[in-house]
Formats: structure tokens, C-alpha cells, sequence
């Protein structure tokens, strides 16, 4: 008994250091942007920043006190790193940090509510197949009535309120995906998911959505390795998504040019190179340490709160900084892969490791694209790219990782 | 649930391609952040104005480049811009081996880990004080009179270069439109110039040390209407004049080529080429102040004819010479055989005052035995107290050689004009060079520019109390 009381204690006493340091870091930065804004933006970045603080206590607070629920590294690297998004879109984008406050907020409320779905397990297998109608006809209701923006086709218009469905259907797809208990080995229970699959990819292809397409079908891969755990057919299907990728490229030449500049950005120095060679000049000029947050300039290069956001974070808060988030899309599939093996039903094991598979996949796209390591694909970082729907996807996908944790539920006591 | 978390290791291999492609995206962004940082498209670097960086002053702090309110500045005098440009360089980055290109890093005061903060901080880079003097410079290239060629003249005792001056050159306030050939170029550093005769004081090095009869050797330079041969080899180097049977000193005093072609004969490919290889030649010089590499002196005469010998013995055939190494050559005789390392750069200090460097005399090592240092000094002492007369150099007792190098078979080609020489006035230890381009006879064209240079040096205060 004595002993337990000392191991929880000496949690809270982390919990509180780490929370004190996040949050430190966070009044440092509002205090910074508020030195710096204009007046009448002021209030906006006060409130965010006001009520985001606040939010993030009351969840500790309550998960800890009310709950007693013990281990946050999930929700901690969350908190911190949407704390870094918000942030850059409160220092660029002054009048735009309340509207991605609030998104912040329903993905966190998202993040909540769905950890009481996927508490039981029965209703998740009911859900599965009205919600994989669901995404699938609202990526097919995106390729009818969206309009192209930026070269694809996966922006939706409703009253004022722009949103990217295909980050919604990430959360469905993995849900679907993993939303299965019956003759979990077997090849057969994969083929309606490979057909729903397939439907997703092609829409994304079809919106030329290329990033998330290579998202989900990367994703579609983990979930399929978890669940049959035959790398034969995985590999078949690999060879086959080859091949088809081969035949558009060229049979649509357009789409290929898309990457033309991959591996010589520096030859396309002011076309199809821009971003990417920005990128690596304002990242040079952070060093380690940055320039501080407002300095820099990568700022006013197009899409920088989004696709280029990674430069920005070098640029002005520096490389340890950029490595530190780098490492905790690390952390959290590691979080994902030890938990996976307590699992109270496979289900949450393939949902965790999908959800941070998809994450990290997504980083190494965005990161490594705009480094000129892999082609540009224009993917957003996973909670630190401004964008509604993106941050809300990424609280709901941490619910996923979250579920994994036997103690999120407590059976069994004791975590592990 | 075995099989599941069996299965789930498999994503350690994603996270090690993933740690893989990080450590490589970091790898690339710490070995190219330099040249990524100074890229022409950096903002913080580079505005429609110009170029945020330190100053640059000249040795008495005269300000030679600025940054004003985001804009880039000039000295405020014309032919003081002109005179430094090449040494200063353009803020556009075409001058390869101007300050401002080659140390771009120290005066934006980027580092690889504070990245271009310093430059935030405090509104400015390093400043760079070099060891230029911005009045000599100016009286070099108002001297060159709107000839091309180089100027250049440096302290033999500490390698403090004073003046550099290369032409054509333009005001970087006022950029021609139309380019002329080399003027983005730093020819003292750059260029390479067939030396004449001046290189007779490299076979004269060599005869000192090889030939220990050379006091007591006459050579013959015979001929009609006034050019002087001599057979060597397989055919006839000739000469400008005809000196009869000439003695050693007056050969050099008044540059009779039939001796010193009859020198190199006598010396052969290999003496010669040990005597320059030992001062320099056919090797590289250390680069100035770490960063701007100089153009390499040559003589190369593996499997030449004794006749080709022959005229590399007096500056022609394949011989060059670049500039810098050449008064680095003469220094090292002024100053007794030691070269010492040439520099450009005095000092570097960041905005809050801290020296970041300070130029440190070095050595590069012993061109010539003392002894051979001292009797070269005597016979070029002889060429001006004989030749070409005192009263150029006054009150500095300089000693000097002077070339006229023919670049072109051609009838109507006009030669190169070169003098190099130095003051053994203690007050004044500098070593000059200059190189006049599409000349006539140095006396007439290169000695008048040497002289008034070496009598601004002579006459600037500021340049006696530092």
C-alpha cells in the first residue's frame, strides 16, 4: 500500500512539472504575441490563449481529481503541440486564432466524446456500417460539389464554414477499419474493408488529393498487416497500388509535373521549387534556437501556417524545438506499439497503432516534402498546421491512442 | 492478443525509417544552412534595397560599405568606391571574392546556431575592419589614369595588404549597364599575368644560389639595328637592346635578356624550377584571411627545349604570375627571405564590441636564404639608383624591377607593363606591384604608377601612427 502511494504521488508530482513547463511555454508565447500584435487584435489572442490555458487544466484537473486517471503523455504532447499551432496562427494570422481556438476545442471535445464510444465495444460494431456509408458518400458529395482550390478538389463550402471532409473520414476509416472482432485472422473479413478502401483512395485520387490519398492508403496497409498479419496479400495489394500509380503518371503527364521538381527544387528555384527551397532558407536562418516567434519571414510565403508550417516552427522557435515534435509523432506510436500488447481487445490495438501510424506517415510526408527528402504533397502536420478540420481530426485520431491505455478505463486496476 | 502485438512491432521499422529520414533532413539542413542562410532570396539578408549586413571600414575606419536603414551604402567618395569595389565586393554577390560575398557569414553574424539572430538583435552584422588604406587606394586608381591592371601594396613585415586596386572597375552606386571584360574581377587575387622581366629576379635568385662565379661571368648580347641575340637551343632569344659583353649587374640594371636567357641555359629546367617551387610558384597560396584563394603563380618547363628555357628564364614561354603571390615574393626579399602570409582583413568584432578575430603575423616560410634576400636587395637597389632614377621614389631607397611582357606574337600587339619593387626606408616597409594592361614600356607607363603610389604611401600620416 505504501509503496503505491509513493508511485502515485511521484506521478502527480511529473504530471505538474510537465504541465507547468507546457503551459510556461505557452504564457511565454502569448505573452510575446501580445507585446507584438495590433490593438485590435488583442483581445482575440487573449481569449485564445486565456481560454485554451484554461481548458487544458480543467482536463487534467478533472481527469485526474474526477476521474483518477493516472499516465497523460498523450494528452500532454497534444496539449503542446496544438499550443505551438495556435500559436503560429495567432502570430500570423491574428484575427484567425479564435476560429482555430475553437476548432482546437470541438476536436478536444471530439477527443472526449469518443473515448465514450469506443468504451464499448458492441456499440462500435453496430456503428460500423452506417459510418462507413457516411464518410464514404461524404467524400463522394465532396467530388460532386467541391470546386478546386490549390489544385485539388477537397474543400467543402457550408454556409460561410469551409472544411476538408477527407480529415473526417480518417477518423472513419480507421474506426471501420478496426471495427471487427470476427474471424480476425482470416482474409475474408478483410475484402468489404478493402472494397471501402478502395473507394476512399479512388475518391481522394479523383479530388487529386494525393497526399491524403497516400494516407489512407497507407493506413489501409497498417490495419490490414494488424488484422490478418498475411504480408503476402499486403504486398500483392502494395504491387498493385504500384502499377496503378505508374499508369496515371502516365497516362495524366499533368500529374507528374506536379513533382517535377522533386530532388531540384533548386532548379526551380522560383516555380515549382518556391516553397520547398523557402523552406530550407528560413530554416537555415533559425539555427537552434530560432528567431522568436513574429521574426521570421517564411511567414509570408504562401501556405505557410499549413503545408510549411514545420519551416516556421525552425525558423523562429529552432531546430531543437522542430526536433522535439518530430520525436513526439515518435512518442506516440511507441506509446501505441507497448500499450497494444495490454489491450483489453485487438480492436483498440489496431485502432492505436493506426492512429498513430497515420500520424507519423503524415509528419514524414509534410516534413520530409517541404525538405525536398520526399515529394511535395501538400499534407498538413498533425496539430500544428492551422486548418479546422485537421486539428479536430487529430484530437479525435488521439482518442484512438488514448482507448489502447487500459487504464483510460480502468478494467483490470493496476495500469500497466 | 499475442499475434496482434507481435504484429504491431513491425511499426519499429516505420519509426526507424522515420528517425532515418529526420536525422538525414537535419544532416542536410546543418552542412548546407550556410549556404542556404546567404541565399539571394533570404529576406532577412536581402531587401529591394540591398543588403543588411556589418560594415566594412578601411584600417582608419573609413566606412568603405554600410547598411542604412535596410539600404546598402558606399563610401561617400566615387573613386574610393571604384578603387575598393573589387576588394569589397557587390552586395549582389558578382564579385566572387569581395568581402562581402566571401565573408558573408561573418557580417550578416549568421552562425550555424544562433542561425541570423544576431542580425535581428541588434539591426546588423560583424563588422570587418580591413587592413586597406582608402587614401591609397584612391591615389592608386586615380594613378592607373583609366589604364586596366592591378595595383597592390603590402606591409613585407606584417602582411598587411594597404592597397588593392584592380581595373576596369564601376561605381557600385551607379552600375553600368553594359559589363567590361573583368571588372566583377579581383585581379590582385584572380588574375594571372605573364611576368617578363620581372621574373628576372627569380632566375637572378637562382643564379645567386647555383652559380658561384656569377660576379665574374659576362654575356655576350650581340646584334644589328639595335636588338641584341643570342643562340640557345635550337634557335635566338633576343633582346631590346645590344649591351655587348655584359657583366651581371648592369644585365639586370638595364634587363638584357641574352644574359638572363643565358642564365636559365647555363641553370637548367631543374635548378630554376627548384629556386621558384621553394618561393611559391606552381603552389598554392594560403587563402587570404581563410576564405579567398589566390590564382596559382606557374612554371612549368618539364620537357621543354632549352630555347623554351631560355625565355621562361626572362618571363616568357608558359611562365605566369599572379599578382598577390608576386609581391608576397618580393616581400620575402624585402624582408630578408621569410614571406609572410598576406591579409586583407585586420579585425572582425560583433555588434556588442567582442573581437571575433584579430589579424596575427604569420610566416609562410623562407622564399630565399637570407644571404640570396640580401644580394637581390642589392641589385634591385642598383636598378632604381641606376636606372630608373632615385628621384621617382624619393627619401625611400627602393629597389624595383621592372617587366614588359609580350602576351601576343601578333606585330601590334601592345605588351603588359609590370613593376614590382620595394622601399628599404624602415619607416616605410611596403612592397609594390603594378601591372598596367595593353601598354608600351613599363619605365613610361608602370614606374610613374608605382611612383605616385609609393608616394601617397609615403606621405600618409595616419598610416606611420598604425
Amino acid at each position: 500500500m505504501k509503496s503505491k502511494a509513493i508511485k502515485n504521488s511521484s506521478k502527480n508530482v511529473n504530471l505538474l512539472i510537465m504541465l507547468t513547463v507546457i503551459m510556461l511555454f505557452q504564457l511565454i508565447c502569448a505573452a510575446t504575441l501580445i507585446s507584438k500584435c495590433e490593438i485590435e487584435n488583442r483581445t482575440g489572442i487573449i481569449i485564445t490563449f486565456g481560454v485554451y490555458i484554461l481548458v487544458e487544466l480543467m482536463y487534467f484537473a478533472g481527469a485526474r481529481l474526477i476521474l483518477k486517471r493516472r499516465g497523460f503523455e498523450v494528452e500532454l504532447i497534444a496539449f503542446l503541440l496544438t499550443g505551438i499551432g495556435l500559436s503560429i496562427t495567432a502570430s500570423v494570422y491574428p484575427s484567425l486564432a479564435v476560429k482555430q481556438l475553437i476548432a482546437a476545442l470541438i476536436g478536444i471535445f471530439g477527443f472526449i466524446a469518443l473515448q465514450i464510444i469506443l468504451r464499448d465495444i458492441n456499440l462500435c460494431q453496430k456503428l460500423r456500417y452506417p459510418v462507413a456509408i457516411l464518410a464514404f458518400g461524404l467524400l463522394v458529395f465532396t467530388l460532386v460539389f467541391a470546386k478546386f482550390t490549390n489544385g485539388a478538389k477537397n474543400w467543402l463550402y457550408i454556409g460561410g464554414m469551409s472544411i476538408q471532409p477527407s480529415e473526417l473520414v480518417k477518423v472513419a476509416f480507421i474506426f471501420v477499419g478496426a471495427a471487427t472482432l470476427e474471424k480476425l485472422q482470416s482474409n475474408k473479413s478483410l475484402t468489404k474493408f478493402i472494397i471501402f478502401a478502395l473507394g476512399c483512395v479512388g475518391a481522394l485520387f479523383l479530388m487529386y488529393d494525393f497526399g491524403t490519398a497516400l494516407i489512407f492508403f497507407f493506413t489501409f496497409i497498417v490495419i490490414s498487416f494488424m488484422r490478418s498479419g498475411d504480408v503476402r496479400t499486403i504486398i500483392l495489394v502494395c504491387a498493385a497500388a504500384l502499377m496503378g500509380g505508374v499508369l496515371v503518371l502516365n497516362f495524366k503527364p499533368y500529374v507528374a509535373n506536379r513533382f517535377a521538381a522533386y530532388l531540384h527544387v533548386w532548379d526551380y528555384f522560383d516555380s515549382l521549387g518556391y516553397q520547398q527551397t523557402r523552406v530550407m532558407i528560413y530554416s537555415a536562418s533559425g539555427g537552434l534556437f530560432g528567431v522568436g516567434l513574429g521574426g521570421g519571414k517564411l511567414r509570408n510565403v504562401f501556405a505557410a501556417t499549413e503545408d510549411l508550417v514545420f519551416g516556421v516552427v525552425c525558423e523562429e522557435f529552432g531546430w531543437i524545438l522542430a526536433a522535439a515534435i518530430l520525436l513526439s509523432y515518435v512518442a506516440l506510436l511507441v506509446y501505441s506499439i507497448k500499450h497494444a500488447r495490454y489491450a483489453r481487445s485487438s480492436f483498440y490495438a489496431i485502432c492505436a497503432t493506426a492512429a498513430s501510424a497515420l500520424m507519423l506517415f503524415q509528419a514524414a510526408l509534410n516534413v520530409f516534402g517541404v525538405n525536398d527528402v520526399l515529394p511535395l504533397t501538400g499534407v498538413t502536420l498533425p496539430f500544428i498546421s492551422r486548418g479546422g478540420s485537421s486539428i479536430m481530426c487529430c484530437w479525435m485520431l488521439l482518442a484512438f491512442i488514448k482507448a489502447v491505455d487500459r487504464g483510460t478505463y480502468r478494467y483490470g486496476g493496476v495500469r500497466q | 492478443m499475442k499475434s496482434i502485438s507481435r504484429r504491431a512491432l513491425i511499426l519499429y521499422l516505420l519509426i526507424i525509417v522515420f528517425l532515418v529520414g529526420s536525422v538525414f533532413t537535419y544532416y542536410n539542413l546543418v552542412t548546407n544552412s550556410n549556404k542556404w542562410a546567404m541565399n539571394r532570396a533570404n529576406r532577412h539578408l536581402y531587401s529591394s534595397g540591398g543588403f543588411t549586413a556589418g560594415d566594412i571600414t578601411d584600417r582608419n575606419g573609413k566606412i568603405l560599405a554600410s547598411t542604412e536603414n535596410g539600404v546598402r551604402i558606399y563610401n561617400s567618395d566615387e573613386a574610393v568606391r571604384k578603387a575598393t569595389l573589387q576588394t569589397v565586393g557587390d552586395g549582389a554577390g558578382y564579385i566572387a571574392s569581395g568581402i562581402q560575398t566571401a565573408f558573408k557569414d561573418e557580417l550578416t553574424g549568421y552562425t550555424v546556431i544562433d542561425g541570423i539572430y544576431n542580425l535581428k538583435r541588434y539591426g546588423k552584422g560583424n563588422d570587418i575592419t580591413l587592413t586597406l588604406d582608402a587614401d591609397i587606394c584612391k591615389a592608386a586608381y586615380n594613378a592607373m589614369n583609366g589604364q586596366n591592371g592591378v595595383v597592390g601594396v603590402m606591409n613585407y613585415k606584417t602582411g598587411e595588404i594597404i592597397c588593392i586596386v584592380s581595373t576596369p572597375t564601376y561605381d557600385p552606386l551607379n552600375k553600368p549597364s553594359t559589363e567590361k571584360e573583368g571588372m566583377y574581377l579581383n585581379k590582385f587575387f584572380k588574375g594571372v599575368y605573364t611576368p617578363g622581366s620581372t621574373f628576372k629576379i627569380m632566375t637572378l635568385a637562382s643564379s645567386i644560389e647555383n652559380l658561384p662565379n656569377l660576379k665574374s661571368m659576362t654575356f655576350d648580347c650581340n646584334g644589328k639595328n639595335g636588338k641584341g641575340q643570342i643562340a640557345i637551343g635550337e634557335g635566338y632569344v633576343y633582346c631590346s637592346g645590344v649591351h655587348k659583353n655584359v657583366m651581371i649587374e648592369k644585365a639586370f640594371n638595364q634587363s638584357c635578356n641574352c644574359a638572363f636567357a643565358t642564365l636559365a641555359d647555363t641553370l637548367g629546367a631543374e635548378k630554376l624550377t627548384a629556386t621558384a617551387e621553394n618561393a611559391g610558384f606552381n603552389k598554392k597560396m594560403p587563402k587570404i584571411n581563410g576564405k579567398i584563394s589566390c590564382a596559382k603563380s606557374t612554371l612549368k618547363l618539364e620537357n621543354s627545349s632549352a630555347l623554351d628555357i631560355g625565355w621562361a628564364g626572362i618571363g616568357q614561354y608558359t611562365t605566369l604570375v599572379n599578382p598577390c603571390h608576386m609581391l608576397t615574393v618580393i616581400s620575402a626579399i624585402a624582408n630578408g627571405g621569410t614571406a609572410v602570409e598576406p591579409y586583407v582583413i585586420r579585425d572582425i568584432t560583433t555588434p556588442s564590441g567582442k573581437t571575433l578575430y584579430s589579424m596575427q603575423v604569420q610566416t609562410i616560410g623562407e622564399y630565399f636564404s637570407p644571404e640570396t634576400a640580401a644580394e637581390l636587395t642589392e641589385y634591385m637597389r642598383s636598378n632604381v639608383k641606376n636606372n630608373y632614377g632615385d628621384y621617382r621614389f624619393q627619401n625611400l631607397q627602393m629597389c624595383g624591377k621592372t617587366g614588359t611582357a609580350e602576351i601576343s606574337d601578333s606585330e601590334d600587339a601592345k605588351p603588359n607593363a609590370l613593376f614590382t619593387g620595394f622601399s628599404t626606408n624602415p619607416d616605410y616597409p611596403y612592397a609594390i606591384i603594378v601591372v598596367v594592361e595593353d601598354s608600351s614600356f613599363s619605365i613610361k607607363t608602370a614606374v610613374p604608377v608605382a611612383s605616385k603610389v609609393m608616394a601617397a604611401v609615403k606621405n600618409n600620416k595616419e598610416l606611420k601612427n598604425n
